[in-house]
């Protein structure tokens, strides 16, 4: 495998890229086996960015881990938080208002949109295209002073709660997002128009990192990264939660499974994103955005003022939080990394036993290895990009 | 190979050698950079800062009623129900009329640099005594100013509650003894340029 090359025999040598490195996501360590330019192997070194976040959640009441599950993809925040508080739900068989619903998709889909944006932007400007960055930015700061509006947070956003959402979606809101759906296409168009035909974009990622459909599944990956080498497995649609079966959207698929079908999904989704978030905000019922059972959701503040059971039943949510009953669930939805799933344990008490999370940035990054061999040192960082991991989420 | 792929072949070769796709590419950038309205950047801090929405998470502040009573009666929920644990309250036996009830707060600090702002204090606050305001300029020069007292916490917003923020407003540096601050002019604000 090694010597093919009679003429120029180099040596093998090691080199660790990262974790400080500039075009390195977040802290990604890799330890790259190189015989010459080209990779031998390549392995990731994780764990930089470990917080114990399964095991905070142990030590913590149901509803007080939510601000935890923002920093694990800090990118698309409310993705975690609906992945969190879905699972919870799932574990005390609550079935949220149908308002609730319509806002977690529409809130969903906007940080599917930003989380999107800096993929994107952050890859070109790793391949050399410094302007796509900004202009992304541009893009995500619309997006970000929505959930501003929101819910008073722009990254950590802490916006859904079990059993419903925090704050309403108010007609502000519904206005903005009418004037982002209004302002965003022909930008995304502009990102085309520079990227996707730029002879230098297509060369760096055209070929580069190609997985089969069935390398890509015996791997475990999922997400836009899967769906690029042309499965077409999206959870929103194959195993749809919340409102997702009365949308109307397409799934894109690639054929190639290379990094430039990956960056074509994710623009795609972009689009496919925007059209779900126009059907959320139009078809959004009026009606409570918490479910009526006291002990999950307190009642309103003013009702706390006026009536003695509602001071109880808030106390006791603040103090006690509520007790789960016993036993396991795994639930899962479609992040924008992947299939992002939490895992709860519970052994009846108001604090979970276990959980796990099924992160998509970790399970994505071992593709790394089987995607890199053969290619050459500067595609290891388009190959990284394509896969957009953010180590919050990795390391946990 | 057919005759329509050699044909093809030639448009795109024709296209390579005159550089399109890098013309198409730039023609955009240019056009951002000779039209001043496409100028999104905002002048921090020197001439321009941010007013947060109303919902905005940032400071703490702990409010009064109309007649100047301090609202929080040392309940201890926000502290309960912060999930860092980062909120101290000592209550005390106060008949005054300082608060309003008997029991006020005698210690009631927050410590910042474990503070998630996740405004849990404030949805746990029976008497709506604690409230995450609009203030997000917090860096300082060493841990013991990250943790804020009572007293501090209890000085009226520069941002009034009544302003529905979103906007950016005209502001100017300001030298304190404590360092450098930006005084924001809410009177003359816009809206963020997309
Ligand atoms: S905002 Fe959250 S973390 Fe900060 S003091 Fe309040 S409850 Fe605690
Ligand atoms: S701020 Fe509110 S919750 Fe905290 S001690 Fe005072 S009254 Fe109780």
């Amino acid at each position: 495998m090694t010597e093919k090359n009679d003429l120029i025999a180099t040596k093998e040598i090691t080199l660790h890229m990262g974790p400080q490195h500039p075009s390195m996501h977040g802290v990604l360590h890799l330890i790259l086996d190189i015989q010459g330019e080209k990779i031998v192997h390549a392995e990731p070194d994780i764990g930089y960015l470990h917080r114990g976040t399964e095991k905070i959640a142990e030590n913590l009441l149901y509803h007080q881990f939510v601000p935890y599950t923002d920093r694990l993809d800090y990118m698309a925040s409310m993705s975690n938080n609906l992945a969190y508080v879905q699972s919870v739900e799932k574990l005390l068989g609550i079935e949220i208002p149908e308002r609730a619903k319509y806002i977690r998709v529409a809130a969903a889909e906007l940080s599917r949109i930003a989380g999107h944006l800096l993929a994107i932007g952050a890859w070109a400007l790793d391949l050399g295209a410094m302007s796509i960055l900004l202009y992304a930015m541009r893009e995500r700061e619309y997006v970000l002073d929505i959930f501003e509006m929101l819910c008073g947070s722009r990254m950590t956003l802490t916006y859904l709660r079990v059993g419903g959402v925090r704050y309403d979606f108010t007609q502000e809101c519904k206005d903005a997002c009418a004037r982002m759906i209004e302002l965003f296409p022909s930008r995304i168009d502009e990102y085309e128009t520079i990227l996707t035909g730029n002879r230098v974009w297509i060369q760096r990622n055209k070929g580069i990192g190609v997985l089969t459909a069935e390398q890509a599944l015996d791997l475990g990956l999922s997400g836009p990264a899967l769906r690029a080498s042309g499965v077409k497995w999206d959870i929103r649609k194959d195993e749809p939660y919340l409102v997702y079966d009365r949308l109307d959207f397409d799934v894109p698929t690639g054929t190639n499974g290379d990094c430039f079908d990956r960056y074509l999904c994710r623009m795609e989704e972009i689009r496919q994103s925007m059209r779900i978030i126009r059907q959320a905000v139009r078809d959004m019922p009026d009606g409570p955005f918490n479910v009526d059972i006291p002990e999950i959701c307190p009642p309103p503040k003013p009702d706390v003022y006026k009536n003695m059971e509602a001071l109880i039943h808030h106390f006791k949510y603040v103090s006690q939080g509520f007790k789960a009953p016993k036993g396991e669930v795994y639930s899962s939805i479609e992040s924008p990394k992947g299939e992002l799933g939490v895992y709860i344990v519970s052994d009846g008490g108001e604090k979970p036993f276990r959980l796990k999370l099924r992160s998509p940035s970790f399970m994505n990054l071992q593709t790394v290895n089987a995607m890199s061999e053969g290619m050459y040192l500067a595609d290891v960082i388009a190959i990284i990009s394509s896969l957009d991991p953010v180590f919050g989420e990795c390391d946990k | 190979m057919n005759e329509g792929k050699g044909r093809f072949d030639i448009m795109e070769l024709i296209k390579k050698v005159l550089f399109t796709d890098f013309v198409k590419g730039l023609v955009i950038t240019f056009g951002y950079n000779v039209s001043m309205d496409s100028v999104i950047t905002v002048k921090y801090p020197d001439e321009e800062k941010w007013i947060p929405y109303r919902r905005f998470r940032g400071l703490h502040t702990l409010n009064r009623t109309a007649d100047g009573r301090e609202l929080c009666v040392a309940c201890e929920l926000c502290s309960k129900a912060c999930p860092t644990r980062c909120i101290t309250v000592i209550p005390m036996e106060d008949n005054t009329g300082r608060g309003i009830s008997d029991r006020v707060a005698k210690v009631w600090k927050v410590d910042l640099v474990r503070c998630l702002f996740c405004g849990y204090c404030e949805d746990a606050c029976p008497t709506r005594a604690v409230r995450l305001g609009r203030e997000y300029e917090l860096a300082c020069f060493d841990r013991n100013c990250a943790v804020k007292n009572r007293e501090e916490l209890l000085r009226p917003q520069p941002v009034p509650e009544e302003m529905s923020g979103g906007v950016v407003a005209k502001a100017r540096l300001r030298t304190t003894p404590d360092g450098i601050e930006v005084v924001a002019d809410l009177s003359e604000t816009r809206k963020r340029r997309v």
